[in-house]
């Protein structure tokens, strides 16, 4: 089986992200980028496949400016087999992200092709169903686990209660949610071969994609409002006053209960 | 302005975030509310193709769907189909000079974010972002029939999870009652879910817990799991990591409860109780008891 895992490169999750001075954009001082997290699912999902298939190979492009080359090197590093950098303003909009993921697709044909469902920065969730739609291929959301079923294989769906397993023809497009186990962290030989590797590099253009798709625009950013100042009550004395008082505060003050 | 809202279903009823959305559209301009029928569930193809089409035919300006799983699956695929400008999980969205300017959060709730959205185009709006009015009128949507042809996959069953509590849902509750690694082993969720019990609440957990197996992972609130915002947020033996945080930082009201007095938590918390939760928690939900009784 062929995977494509398409990735985006964002600020760590551990980052205390920070409004610049522009207001509407993120600060990118002294920033660590890392995979985003769903991401990173996304491949542990393609490589335990690969575990159990040697004959598996699994890919990993994205599109965004020179830093992302780091992102694909640690995927490399993680065991995937070859990486594509498509080269474009880290402003780009999904729509046109999707439609150079298509081209790049097109000419790898996978069969599957793995997305986070969200990236960690802007939250969209947009590319994954974009590039499904842009190819004409059905996609399957809250992704956690892709068995094996006859011909095809099963895609579980993480929904409220439990999952909803669809059974799909290839290709297909899958947006991740959570793998089986943790994403793997980099062996030192796989570091060592994935310094060797080469990634090429496409341009927009050089994939006849033209951006200009209608897009939000940010006008402004802002922290969300500071909390705290909180009330903080002792439990060292009467566990069950406490109790009441907190009830009470609950009821009449803050007037949720 | 012409506003094309989306409902949805949940075992039969409408879910609150539609009649919450298509409520507040009217205030924008005209607004029709459908629902796509003719499938079991949700089918991201067969349902996309419908609403894409009936966008068009009825010349709407804007669709609306609420942020709910299928309903952020579906915008995202009608988007794409219309090739129209596209906003997730909108916190606000006001009609301004002819488009539309939203709020959203982004970097996992870090930033809060106005866009300015050109028209056409699809939003989803994250449930409780618009109070039902007390006395808001019945929705009543107009069936759109399913594209079903021209679906690709197929639902093949349904795998409930054995843990699953079937209280109700976390992603549109007005309360929960969340619970991380001081409640130190599955064994005392119990506790918790009386708690819950008392407030009608969805029970959360943070990704140590969900992580260790303790609870199911849907039940993760966080960067990695599910972003809420309750009128009224409970967190119990939970440190308050910065993944965790930004899940339910925009919570009305955050009540937390650990022994550790310069837990994270406490920074951001509204009532804040320092000391042991298994003394405490039997206390509070008797105390919760009561005053629900006496309310």
């Amino acid at each position: 089986m062929k995977f494509l895992v398409c990735l985006k490169q964002v600020p760590d999750s551990t980052v205390r992200v920070k409004v610049a001075a522009d207001g509407k954009s993120v600060s990118t001082d002294g920033i660590t980028w890392s995979i985003s997290p769903y991401d990173e699912y996304a491949i542990e999902l393609a490589l335990e496949h690969k575990d159990g298939d040697a004959s598996t190979t699994v890919s990993v492009v994205t599109v965004g400016p020179a830093r992302s080359r780091d992102a694909l090197r640690q995927a490399l590093a993680m065991g995937c087999d070859d990486a594509t950098l498509v080269t474009a303003d880290d402003k780009i909009g999904g729509l046109d992200v999707a439609k150079a993921l298509a081209a790049v697709v097109k000419e790898a044909k996978p069969d599957v092709v793995l997305c986070g469902k969200q990236a960690s920065d802007d939250d969209q969730g947009l590319v994954g169903p974009a590039l499904a739609e842009t190819l004409g291929w059905p996609h399957v959301g809250m992704l956690t686990k892709i068995a094996a079923a006859g011909d095809g294989i099963e895609l579980w769906r993480e929904i409220e209660g439990g999952h909803e397993v669809w059974s799909t023809p290839l290709p297909v497009v899958g947006l991740v949610h959570k793998s089986a186990k943790e994403p793997r962290y980099p062996s030192l030989p796989g570091i060592m071969k994935a310094k060797k590797k080469e990634i090429p590099e496409k341009d927009l253009a050089g994939l006849g994609v033209t951006p200009g798709a209608p897009r939000a625009e940010v006008v402004a950013m802002e922290p969300p409002p500071q909390r705290g100042g909180g009330k903080i009550l002792k439990a060292d004395g009467d566990v069950k006053a406490l109790a009441v008082e907190l009830a009470r505060l609950l009821h009449e003050e803050a007037k949720v209960l | 302005m012409k506003i094309l809202v989306v409902a949805e279903r949940n075992d039969g009823k409408l879910r609150r975030v539609s009649a919450e959305v298509a409520t507040k559209a009217k205030s924008f301009g005209d607004t029709e509310v459908i629902e796509v029928t003719g499938t079991d569930r949700y089918h991201p193809i067969a349902h996309a193709n419908a609403v894409a089409a009936h966008a068009k035919s009825s010349g709407a300006d804007v669709v609306m769907t609420g942020a709910t799983l299928n309903g952020r699956d579906l915008a995202a695929r009608v988007a794409a189909k219309l090739g129209w400008a596209y906003a997730a999980d909108c916190t606000d969205a006001s009609a301004k000079d002819g488009a539309f300017e939203v709020k959203r959060p982004m970097y996992a709730g870090k930033v809060r974010a106005t866009l300015r959205m050109p028209t056409p185009a699809v939003l989803s709006i994250r449930p409780g972002a618009w109070t039902l009015p007390s006395g808001a009128g019945e929705i009543a949507p107009t069936a759109v029939a399913a594209d079903a042809g021209a679906e690709k996959l197929k639902f093949a069953r349904f795998e409930p999870t054995e843990t699953s509590s079937k209280r109700v849902s976390l992603s549109e509750a007005r309360v929960i009652v969340s619970g991380g690694r001081g409640l130190k082993g599955p064994e005392n969720w119990k506790m918790l879910e009386e708690l819950a019990d008392a407030l009608g609440a969805a029970t959360g957990a943070s990704r140590a817990v969900t992580d260790a197996g303790w609870r199911p992972n849907e039940e993760q609130v966080g960067q990695t799991g599910k972003t809420v915002t309750p009128d009224l947020y409970i967190a119990l033996g939970i440190s308050g990591a910065i993944q965790h945080l930004a899940g339910m930082t925009s919570s009305k009201v955050i009540v937390a409860v650990n022994k550790d007095p310069d837990a994270d938590i406490f920074k951001i918390a509204d009532y804040g109780v320092v000391g042991d939760l298994f003394e405490f928690l039997p206390a509070f939900t008797e105390a919760v008891k009561k005053t629900k009784a006496g309310a």
